[in-house]
């Protein structure tokens, strides 16, 4: 046995031992339960262990499952595309405009030392019936009714998840302009070209590995979130996720639940590799 | 013929904040001149180099490519293409789209712009490696697509910044004719910067020897090597013996000194020196002097000392030698006729030395 550990291999899984073990308890097992739950049924009281594609079937032609599932993809879509847009200049100007990176760094990582719930809240005071955003508008005499557009709809959930994930837009995308070599961009306006095309040509190209893993980052979770439209999305902004955890809860249903947890899974996987490929693709397309 | 002069730069500066760079920078370089910057590490003949590309702003003089002033063309304007130091391949494009990433700019047209890149990749023998990707590529390979890139432009000035210094030994030989070759065939002016002293003799036609900012000789290798101006410029080129000399008189144009350690001599005064005074610097080269076990005949100065080291180095051998009341040994190297280390550390030996083969220094620097 203590010969083994000593092998590179033993050595190897050794220290690998608590993680997998981690990973396979909290993750692959619920995951398992969860399978085999999407091919159960639930009766009144009981849970019908026959196997049966019953609860896909509903999945698929359930209208109310679709229009949520097209829903939550496009604010995901959304919610990604805001927020990278956004975080591109702050990590652009982090990479190449100051000197003061770690300060700056710091000073982007703040929000997270609030709750996320908290933050939430706070969109919400900003953004209600009589929040922080129509008193200042009334008291400016800008309009004289608050605005009702604010929240409970699907900008409310864009903006504020926007805000929370920032930093995990900037981060990768930081990182990645940091990692491009100056003397590429000088190269660049040596042999014609001014700022604008060398950022297309050049800059663009190079960052995105940054940009796919900012927008996967923040893709992936958003789907599935379920706190925010809950708290900000009103009836117009529910998401899949609410229902799924109507399904867990007071619907008692989790066999559709653990379904419609897969098929967003699966959704979700098929959606951020589609992406990939495209953005791939438009990187090297450019030359 | 006549050629033009395509680079003239005059009174050029350029600070760091306090530090001064560059300093009164005056050079002229004539069409089709392969000219080389020579100095050590941040003696300023990068950033002299970085001016004349347009990275770099100068805080006072001129500098004017084919008769048109600088002042207020971006580098992106200018006439000159560089090839970088790290060659700067872009690692997202294959080879062919490397070379043509500035003909895209000029809108050639898929034809014209095939035919340029292909003829570039001839020119620096990667024919038919379009596709390969920029990550596939060895040093040597990256080094001639960065060279095919700049060319295909066709710059008045071709600009390199220590072309050669990420290559190996046998490699960046081959690459010092490929390029002097090239620059032959082309006719472009090639400005280099390198603190390889033999990269610059071996390719350059001009060179302009750099310390600390300012620009201190420019000369023909051959010159630079005999006559250097100074004791700084003599040291950095090649290997030198610095020995004290005593002026007795100067008769056309010869200077009759005592030199320490060989006796009375008679110099050939360096029109390139500047600084005069009864205490002359005298330079010897090592190879220039005989070293012999008896007396060799012929000399017209002569020094005995002791072998201190003796070293092999394949195609030379070289011998430290003392004497007494000479401060450093002497430096000797001697060709390698027969695979013989001829004296051993320790043996009694003679120094002979011509003349011809000392060079005046002038006054010694403090």
């Amino acid at each position: 046995m203590t010969g083994f550990l000593r092998t590179e291999a033993g050595k190897g899984l050794a220290l690998s031992a608590p993680a997998s073990l981690y990973v396979g308890l909290l993750v692959a097992a619920p995951l398992g339960i969860l399978v085999a739950y999407s091919f159960w049924t639930q009766t009144y009281v009981e849970i019908d262990k026959t196997l049966t594609w019953a609860n896909y079937l509903e999945a698929a032609t359930d209208p109310l499952v679709r229009h949520l599932m097209l829903r939550s993809i496009l604010i995901a879509a959304a919610v990604t595309a805001v927020t990278v847009a956004l975080a591109y200049p702050i990590a652009y100007f982090i990479a190449f405009r100051t000197h003061k990176k770690t300060l700056w760094l710091l000073l982007i990582t703040i929000p997270f030392w609030s709750s996320y719930l908290l933050r939430v809240f706070s969109w919400k005071l900003i953004l209600g019936f009589n929040g922080v955003m129509n008193s200042a508008l009334i008291s400016m005499g800008l309009i004289t009714e608050p605005l009702t557009f604010l929240l409970y709809n699907e900008f409310a959930v864009v903006l504020t998840l926007a805000h929370a994930w920032a930093p995990f837009a900037i981060l990768p995308i930081y990182v990645s302009l940091q990692k491009i070599d100056r003397s590429l961009l000088e190269a660049a306006t040596d042999l014609g070209l001014t700022k604008l095309e060398r950022f297309i040509r050049v800059t663009l190209p190079l960052t995105v590995p940054g940009i796919i893993a900012a927008s996967l980052i923040i893709f992936i979770p958003t789907v599935g979130d379920y706190v925010t439209p809950s708290l900000v999305g009103g009836s117009q902004g529910k998401m899949v996720a609410n229902l799924i955890q109507v399904q867990f809860g007071p619907a008692n249903n989790w066999p559709l639940g653990a379904t419609l947890s897969l098929v967003v899974m699966a959704s979700v996987g098929f959606v951020a590799i589609l992406f990939v490929i495209l953005a791939t693709a438009l990187g090297r397309w450019i030359r | 013929m006549t050629t033009q002069n395509i680079i003239e730069i005059s009174g050029v500066e350029k600070r760091f904040g306090t530090f001064t760079a560059v300093r009164d920078l005056n050079l002229t370089l004539k069409e089709g001149e392969f000219f080389s910057l020579l100095g050590p590490s941040g003696c300023g003949k990068t950033t002299a180099l970085r001016m004349i590309a347009g990275f770099q702003d100068h805080d006072a003089g001129t500098i004017c490519i084919g008769g048109q002033d600088m002042a207020h063309i971006p580098a992106n304007k200018r006439p000159t293409n560089m090839v970088f130091q790290s060659y700067a391949i872009f690692p997202h494009l294959n080879v062919g789209d490397n070379v043509a990433f500035g003909l895209r700019k000029l809108k050639l047209g898929k034809a014209e712009t095939d035919a340029r890149v292909a003829e570039a990749l001839e020119m620096v023998e990667l024919g038919g490696l379009q596709s390969r990707k920029a990550t596939e590529l060895s040093g040597g390979q990256r080094q001639r697509v960065a060279l095919a890139r700049a060319l295909v432009m066709r710059p008045k000035v071709l600009l390199l910044d220590e072309p050669l210094s990420a290559l190996d030994k046998n490699l960046r030989e081959a690459m010092q004719f490929e390029m002097r070759r090239l620059q032959q065939k082309l006719g472009i002016t090639f400005v280099m910067v390198t603190h390889d002293q033999y990269e610059a003799m071996t390719m350059s036609d001009r060179i302009g020897v750099m310390f600390k900012g300012q620009l201190k000789q420019v000369d023909k290798p051959e010159v630079l090597y005999a006559r250097p101006c100074s004791q700084e410029v003599a040291a950095f080129i090649g290997g030198m013996n610095f020995l004290d000399a005593a002026v007795t008189r100067e008769v056309n144009g010869k200077l009759h000194a005592d030199v320490q350690g060989f006796g009375p001599l008679s110099i050939d005064v360096n029109p390139n020196v500047a600084r005069r005074g009864p205490q002359l610097l005298a330079g010897i080269r090592p190879e220039q002097l005989e070293i012999s076990a008896q007396k060799p005949d012929g000399y017209d100065g002569y020094l005995q000392g002791t072998v201190t080291n003796a070293a092999f180095y394949g195609e030379n051998v070289h011998y430290h030698v003392t004497a007494g009341g000479l401060p450093q040994p002497i430096a000797v190297s001697v060709p390698n006729y027969f695979h013989t280390v001829d004296h051993k550390q320790g043996d009694p030996v003679w120094l002979g030395v011509q003349n011809a083969s000392v060079i005046d220094l002038g006054a010694r620097e403090a």
